[in-house]
């Protein structure tokens, strides 16, 4: 049974995503409590998951019963168990959001909304747990699609958005495909435990490095790495409140931790020669990246367009972390890429509350607007601290451990963009605080709807996840860097 | 120089798929029209599966069925199964990404009036 969890995880979300639009043709009120029952049953067979690899080791899952070379392998690890854990969960939270933010999106089309949530979480359960780089590549590619059709039922603007979203998107698989058929002209292996065995021998190859480096652009385009993320603040910003967090809490992300699953598993990293070269591109595209979304970030009148910049400049943080190929650099990353999940997911959580409850767009409309509610602002606050990276949420450890890193490494530069990094954040939310605590004063708060329950309970859990990464950030580590510590670094 | 042309023209196919490729995404830079941009981007995706299917080419090789009976097994004379594999479902996603980009345009068209990218970019000032 145990093994056979990790299929289970996908399967779940997928067959409600296909029943979906029949149950909601006989009854639309069906759609909610339904999506909601298959995350929650994900999140629970997700989280088994994540005990049973962790208490009796990692599990490779053959489909149908054909080992790989021939079948296709699903590759439980601790890494790959905590992020799907972290994703259906977050799914879960996203979704008690999503139906109870009073987002016009989501009452007027219930059943492509839930039908495309549940498609996106089966996809990025499937790209996280996948052995292989071509099932990467077909998952992402679900994730994608799902994905563009949500940032696009909020109609509008946002079907531009989309659009452009859907360009660079399938440009970006485009190039990751080429990337995986260069690797499979080279090795003949499409399997990452294969590849691992080949792919160190073959690091002067040009086919591996053209293969490598068309990979990286594509995930780049994937994951907004600087240069590539022109689509991201306009999707996130212009797309349907309900849909968003999701979104940025996950989709980056996930292609992020691909990224580092061919950086160091399939390319055995440090030991092998000829990849520094990789190393350093990976380490100063994350220096680009974290400043200058920062300081991008810094002039966003738009709360929305602010968190997205934000979110940039943190996947910049992640790509120094993983380039400094050292273990304290690839545990710090991967720990701060489940904390980057959260806090993306918090934050625009909060920004859709506030266009919809209070009708704060801007920092302007910030400073005018009375926001007392604890669950609001509370959660704010513990998010604004893991943004900036203040103890004790797990931003801190995690960006100390980057830090760490950088310094191990003997590269100063890299610890500066680090520092740099964390004093423009703490800058524009400094600024963003003040605004909301000095905001309205003196009146009292108008009379509201009280907030449902829902809402409520989906801030309080997100604060709390928060916070426990950062209480429990020892345990966390330590066991990622046990997973990790097979791997020649 | 010399050599550089000498290999490119050894592997015809490659070059096609260089040639592909390229105008693909010169295509979806250049056009204004979103439909042309998305004929571009078809492009860059067949180019791709082009390059597949030429890693997975074999002369002289057949289907990989071992019929009974057959002579002893010789992996030369059969074809290798997994690139057109790959290819397949390679080609069922590009249909995909294509259907739900043609609803797109098609949303972008009944609620703008236009498929320019100018033009539509003009109404959403």
């Amino acid at each position: 049974m145990i093994e056979q969890l990790p299929a289970l995880v996908f399967a779940v979300p997928l067959t409600t995503a296909i029943c979906m639009p029949v149950a909601g043709h006989v009854r639309k009120s069906v759609c909610r409590p339904l999506a909601l029952a298959a995350a929650s049953a994900m999140a629970v067979l997700s989280v088994a998951s994540l005990w049973a690899v962790v208490s009796h080791g990692s599990v490779r899952y053959s489909f149908s019963g054909w080992a790989p070379p021939i079948g296709i392998e699903w590759l439980a690890d601790p890494v790959a168990a905590v992020m799907a854990a972290g994703v259906s969960v977050l799914g879960v939270l996203c979704l008690l959001y999503g139906g109870a933010v009073g987002d016009r999106t989501h009452d007027r089309h219930p059943v492509p909304y839930y039908t495309m949530v549940l498609l996106l979480l089966a996809g990025l359960s499937g790209a996280v747990y996948a052995g292989d780089l071509f099932n990467i590549f077909v998952f992402l590619e679900v994730v994608s699609l799902s994905a563009y059709a949500l940032v696009a039922v909020q109609g509008g603007r946002a079907l531009v958005s989309a659009f452009r979203y859907l360009l660079m998107g399938t440009l970006g698989t485009a190039f990751y495909l080429l990337g995986v058929g260069y690797f499979y002209a080279a090795t003949g292996a499409l399997n990452i435990a294969d590849l691992a065995q080949q792919v160190p021998g073959l690091l002067g190859s040009k086919a591996v490095m053209a293969g490598l480096i068309f990979m990286l652009v594509g995930l780049a385009i994937k994951m907004a790495l600087m240069p590539l993320h022109g689509w991201l603040p306009d999707a996130y910003g212009d797309g349907p409140t309900a849909a968003v967090p999701l979104l940025a809490g996950l989709v980056t992300k996930v292609a992020l931790l691909i990224w580092v699953r061919i950086l160091f598993w399939v390319m055995a990293a440090g030991e092998s020669q000829g990849t520094a070269g990789i190393f350093m591109l990976v380490s100063s595209l994350g220096m680009l990246a974290s400043v200058a979304g920062a300081c991008i970030a810094l002039r966003q009148r738009n709360l929305k367009r602010m968190f997205a910049y934000g979110g940039i400049s943190h996947i910049g943080l992640v790509m120094i972390g993983i380039g400094q190929a050292n273990q304290t650099g690839l545990t710090g990353a991967v720990y701060y890429l489940l904390n980057d999940a959260v806090m993306q997911c918090a934050l625009f959580a909060l920004a859709g509350l506030a266009v919809h409850r209070y009708g704060v767009r801007t920092l302007d409309d910030a400073g005018r607007a009375a926001i007392r509610s604890p669950w609001v602002m509370g959660t704010f606050v513990v998010a604004a601290l893991g943004m900036v990276g203040l103890p004790p949420t797990g931003g801190f450890f995690g960006k100390l451990r980057i830090l760490l890193a950088a310094l191990e490494a003997g590269n100063p530069l890299a610890a500066g963009a680090v520092i740099v990094t964390t004093l423009v954040t703490l800058g524009y939310f400094a600024r963003l605080l003040e605004r909301l605590v000095r905001g309205g004063s003196g009146e009292p708060e108008p009379e509201r709807a009280k907030m449902p329950w829902t809402l409520r309970a989906a801030m309080a859990a997100l604060a709390a996840a928060m916070l426990a990464l950062g209480i429990w950030n020892d345990p966390i580590l330590e066991a990622l860097t046990t997973a990790t510590g097979g791997l020649a670094i | 120089m010399h050599e550089f042309l000498d290999a490119a023209l050894h592997r015809p196919n490659l070059v096609a798929f260089v040639v592909l490729l390229l105008w693909g995404l010169y295509i979806t830079v250049t056009h204004h029209n979103l439909v042309k941009k998305l004929i571009g981007l078809y492009l860059v995706q067949t180019s791709v599966i082009f390059f597949l299917v030429t890693t997975g080419a074999k002369q002289g090789a057949t289907v990989p069925v071992i019929l009974e009976g057959a002579a002893e097994f010789t992996a030369d004379a059969y074809v290798n199964p997994l690139p057109q594999v790959l290819t397949l479902t390679a080609i069922v996603v590009q249909i995909a990404t294509l259907g739900v980009s043609l609803g797109l345009v098609s949303r972008i068209y009944r609620r703008f009036g236009s498929l320019d990218e100018d033009l539509i970019l003009d109404k959403l000032e």
